[in-house]
This record gives structure tokens, sequence and C-alpha cells, in this order.
């Protein structure tokens, strides 16, 4: 490197603190030599060092941009001091109340995740209406709550929600199989209320099944961390780590019994003392190939079974086809099985069954029986 | 306090207090250094603002994260970057990708020469040095003297080797050099060329 270039580095570098210790000893011997560079040194020393007066005016005014910017996309910001309210526009009002017009016409437009009610204005007037979700047996619906949250419902599945969602509190409760995706509040718990459970977070992804028609409640946790509360054991908290999956033995007594006979009039439920509820914390179950997790496959059109027997299998499939299956052959319902169920027809999916399983079925309308 | 430890202090009050006061001062802060720097990729006043707005809702919505952050002005450069390439390359504007088409502005040349010990003349020709430094080297000189980045997390930015920022800005000083030996005859006259 030439001899002036060298000055140059290690001058910028010393402006800019970036010198060594040898490299600053360096420039100084440099500088000591060539006396006459003493005025141009002195002169961009000051240049550098120069700060123009900080004027923050501009700064103030692109914040208070950004915080309604923020609020208009929705994001969650939590309350602002009166005075940084920003105004709202004539413009968002007027689509608030068509938003809420059409909303008290149209019972089913919450299927479609468009409305939105976290503006809403009346302070004073405490509304205990209640919004609820339901999907038929073969339907799924992707639902999106005022703050934002996703929920996927599974087929047979409801969800219900109080009106003034969001605006103290979170709270939903679940009939059937949801897929949450919850968006983070931390003054604002979501809660989620089973039939057996009660599901504290506060942001995170997870999947919940809870029919009621199943000997056991589901709760498998993506991300994040969630609390889990069963209510017959109000005083135990169950805490989540990611990739785990809670399952609760449900208040059923019938069940283990019939085992292969599970329709609807079998199951009987009493209130049996804490003890019989049974917990266990398993993990995910991932999808080697692609790391998918099968518990949450169905939001993409996936029934995926590992390791599960046939009876338990049947009731999802009932679920997932709209159909009503009866097995009458207990080895064929304790049969264990594996497998993945995308586009298939029920007869499809039957049949595929068969290649594994000896048995017979005979499909009249909606019903299948399996011999 | 060191600029980077600053900011460490103020992410971490963001994270464990939910505290929009530290939210605001950060906001503050930064504002106009990202927005000059998003200006200079995306050459729209109002798109840079918008930009300034995602980078600072994604440090709300990440704000739990963000506390091991080494090099927290980095941080929000290399998502300012992201984030107008992700602009950039939905509006196909794939020429401005390149740091060769950005067009940095610099602040700091004061307007007053009786601030410093200098003619206005000489201050005139200062100014004009550095507007008439080629894109890149004017961007590293900026980024390092106004916006306060280190050698290395300009190179890691500019995906650039840590010598060559330091090139770049012995040529930015040189050329401002340059305008004080005119006023300097002697040293002007002889210049360094004379030396060794």
């Amino acid at each position: 490197m030439g001899y002036q270039e060298n000055f140059w580095v290690l001058f910028s570098k010393k402006l800019s603190n970036e010198a060594t210790t040898d490299e600053l000893k360096e420039l100084e011997n440099l500088i000591k030599d060539n006396s006459e560079w003493q005025y141009a040194i002195q002169n961009l020393e000051d240049l550098w060092k120069h700060q123009p007066a900080k004027d923050y005016s501009h700064e103030d005014d692109a914040y208070m941009l950004h915080i309604h910017r923020m609020k208009e996309l929705g994001v969650p910001f939590g309350e602002m001091p009166d005075n940084q309210m920003p105004v709202k526009s004539k413009k968002k009002r007027m689509l608030w109340y068509s938003v809420a017009a059409a909303a008290m016409v149209i019972a089913g437009f919450f299927l479609f995740g468009s409305f939105s009610g976290k503006n809403k204005s009346n302070k004073n007037q405490i509304v205990r209406e209640v919004n609820e979700i339901s999907t038929r047996p073969g339907s799924k619906s992707r639902v999106e709550l005022p703050d934002g949250s996703i929920v996927w419902l599974n087929a047979g599945s409801k969800l219900t929600y109080n009106k003034d969602f969001g605006k103290e509190k979170r709270e939903v409760t679940l009939v059937g199989e949801g897929f949450f995706d919850v968006t983070k509040n931390k003054e604002k718990p979501f809660i989620i209320s089973t039939a057996s459970i009660n599901i504290k977070v506060l942001g995170t992804v997870f999947n919940v099944k809870a029919y009621s028609e199943d000997k056991q409640t589901e709760t498998s946790l993506l991300h994040g961390s969630i609390e889990v509360t069963i209510k017959s054991r109000p005083n135990d908290k169950i805490i989540l780590s990611p990739s785990e999956k809670l399952i609760v033995e449900n208040q059923i007594t019938s069940v283990v019994t019939t085992g292969f006979k599970r329709t609807k009039e079998n199951i009987t439920r009493t209130a049996i003392p804490d003890i019989s509820t049974l917990v266990s914390i398993n993990k995910l179950t991932y999808n080697p190939n692609d790391s998918t997790v099968a518990e949450a496959q169905w939001i993409n059109n996936k029934l995926i079974f590992r390791d599960e027997t046939f009876s338990d299998l049947a009731v999802q499939m009932e679920r997932w086809y709209n159909v009503n299956i009866e097995i009458k052959n207990e080895k064929v319902a304790q049969q264990r099985l594996n497998g993945t169920l995308e586009t298939e027809t029920i007869t499809q999916a039957l049949d595929a069954l068969q290649e594994t399983t000896p048995f017979r079925y005979e499909k009249t309308g909606n019903k299948v029986v399996i011999h | 306090m060191n600029e980077n430890d600053e900011i460490k202090r103020l992410l971490s009050t963001i994270a464990f207090q939910n505290d929009q006061a530290a939210y605001k001062e950060l906001f503050i802060l930064l504002h106009k250094r990202l927005k000059q720097f998003g200006y200079a990729i995306l050459k729209s006043n109002e798109e840079a603002e918008e930009l300034v707005s995602d980078i600072f809702i994604k440090i709300w919505e990440k704000k739990e994260k963000l506390v091991s952050i080494e090099s927290p002005l980095l941080y929000f450069y290399t998502t300012a970057k992201n984030l107008a390439f992700n602009r950039l390359q939905k509006q196909k504007r794939l020429k401005s990708l390149n740091p060769e088409e950005w067009l940095m502005q610099v602040n700091s040349i004061p307007l007053n020469p009786e601030e410093l010990m200098m003619t206005a003349e000489m201050l005139n020709k200062i100014k004009r040095a550095v507007n008439e430094l080629p894109p890149r080297c004017k961007l590293i000189f900026k980024l390092v003297k106004e916006d306060g980045l280190k050698y290395r997390e300009v190179a890691e930015l500019l995906q650039l080797s840590v010598k060559t920022v330091e090139a770049q800005m012995a040529i930015a000083l040189r050329r401002l050099g340059r305008c004080m030996h005119i006023e300097l005859k002697t040293a002007a006259n002889l210049g360094f060329s004379l030396k060794k």
C-alpha cells in the first residue's frame, strides 16, 4: 500500500473509532513526519465531530403517523394515552357501521373471517350477545376473530364467543376440533374452554381436539407455550412446551368396555371424582419426510392417522366424510392402522384399508357397517 | 453510552415491560436515518416512511425475541434492506437491488462556516466533494459517519469485505482532504507525492 493511501486508511479508521492502538501509533508517527498536514487533519477532525443540532419535531409527527398506521393495519398495540389517540377517520367508521349491519343480517358471515369488531365505540353498553360458528360434519372453515387470531374449525365443531370479545377478555368455547393461531397480547390472555379443560395462552399456535363423543381431549402445541387447567382439578396447572401433546381422558365410562361399538347412544357422561381424570403428555407425531405435524394436518385437508385403532379412526372418518360407521367385528375394531387420507372418497378409503386389514363392509347411503 | 448499548437497553425495556415510551424513544432515535437509508434504495419518500413503519411494527410484534441481538443497529439496517428488497421485487425494480444504484444523502456538513474554523468557500468545496463521491463510497461514508455503523457492520450489510469498507472510507476522507490543501498552498503544491 502506498504511503498516502496508508495515511488515509489509518486516519479514517481513527475518526471512525476503528483503529487499534498500534495503528494509532503508526498514524501519529506519520503525522509527526509531515507537520504540513496538520491543518487539513485538524479541519477534518472538526468536521467529523461536528453534529448539527438535532431537531426531532419531524420524528414526533412520523411517530404519530406510524401509530395510526399500526392501528389501521390492526396490529395490537395496547391503549395509548388519550392525547395520542389518532382521530378515527370517517371512512373507517362508515366501514364499521356497514360491517356491523351486515353481521346482523348474515348469520354465517363469520365463516368468511372478515369481520373486525375491534373499533367498537359503545363503551357504556354491555353487550352479552354470543357469536357462534359451527361446521357440519364433512366441512371445515376458517374463522378470523376480532383480535386477528385465526381459528380453523374441523368438521362437526362449534366455536362461540361473546360479542364483546377482545374488549377486556379474549374468551372462546370450543366443542370439536380447532387449530388456533393466537395473536399475541400479554394484557389479554386468550382463554379456550372445552368440556373438560381450560387453556390459557398469550400468543401461540396449537390444535385442540375436544369432540364430545371422543374419549379424550387432545391439546397439541406447535409454538409458544400454553397453560392448561383440567376442569375437574382446578388447582393443577399444566404448562405445555412446544411439540408436546396433552391428552386428557374425558369422563366417559362406557367407552373402554364397549370399545368397538361406539355410537353416541352408548356414551354416558357421569360426574366422576377427580382421580378418574387421566392425564398424559406425549410428543407430537412428526411426519419424517417434511417434518409436518400430523395433529395439525387436517387444516391442509389431510386426515393422518398413526398407530390408531380402527375404532378411533372410524370416529374421525365419520366426521371427515359425514357418515355413520359401525364396526361389528371387535378384532377389526382393535386393529392398529397407519395412513393418510386426502382426496379419497369414503369408498376409496375403505378399499385402501382393506388391503392391510381384512374386513368386509356394506355401505348404504350414509351408513357403513364393517364386519 | 455507546449507541448500540442504548438501543439494547431500549429493546429490553420494550420486551420486558411492554413499554410504549421506550418504543417511542427508539423510533425517534432511528427514524430519520432509517428513512434516509430506505429512501436511498426505494427513491420514494412515501415508501421510505412506510418502510420505517413496517420495521417498527416488526419490532413490536417480535419484541420478545429482540433482547438477544448482538448488533441492534445492524439488525435495523438489515431489516430495512430486506423489507426494501421485498418491495423492489414486488414492483419488479430489480435494478435498484444493486447498491451502486442507491442514492444516499449526507446531512452533517454544517451550513454555517463559523461553527467550524473554515471559510465559506472551503465548506462549499467540501459539500460539493461529498456530493460528488461515487454512490457506493458516499453510502459507506454516511453509514459510518452519520449512522454510527462499525466497518464490519457496513461490510455485512452491503456484503463487502471489511478491507473494501476501509478503502472506501479512505477515498472519501482523501477527497475531503484535497479541499483543504488548496487553502494551504505549500502543502497543496508539494502534495503527498513528493513524500517518499
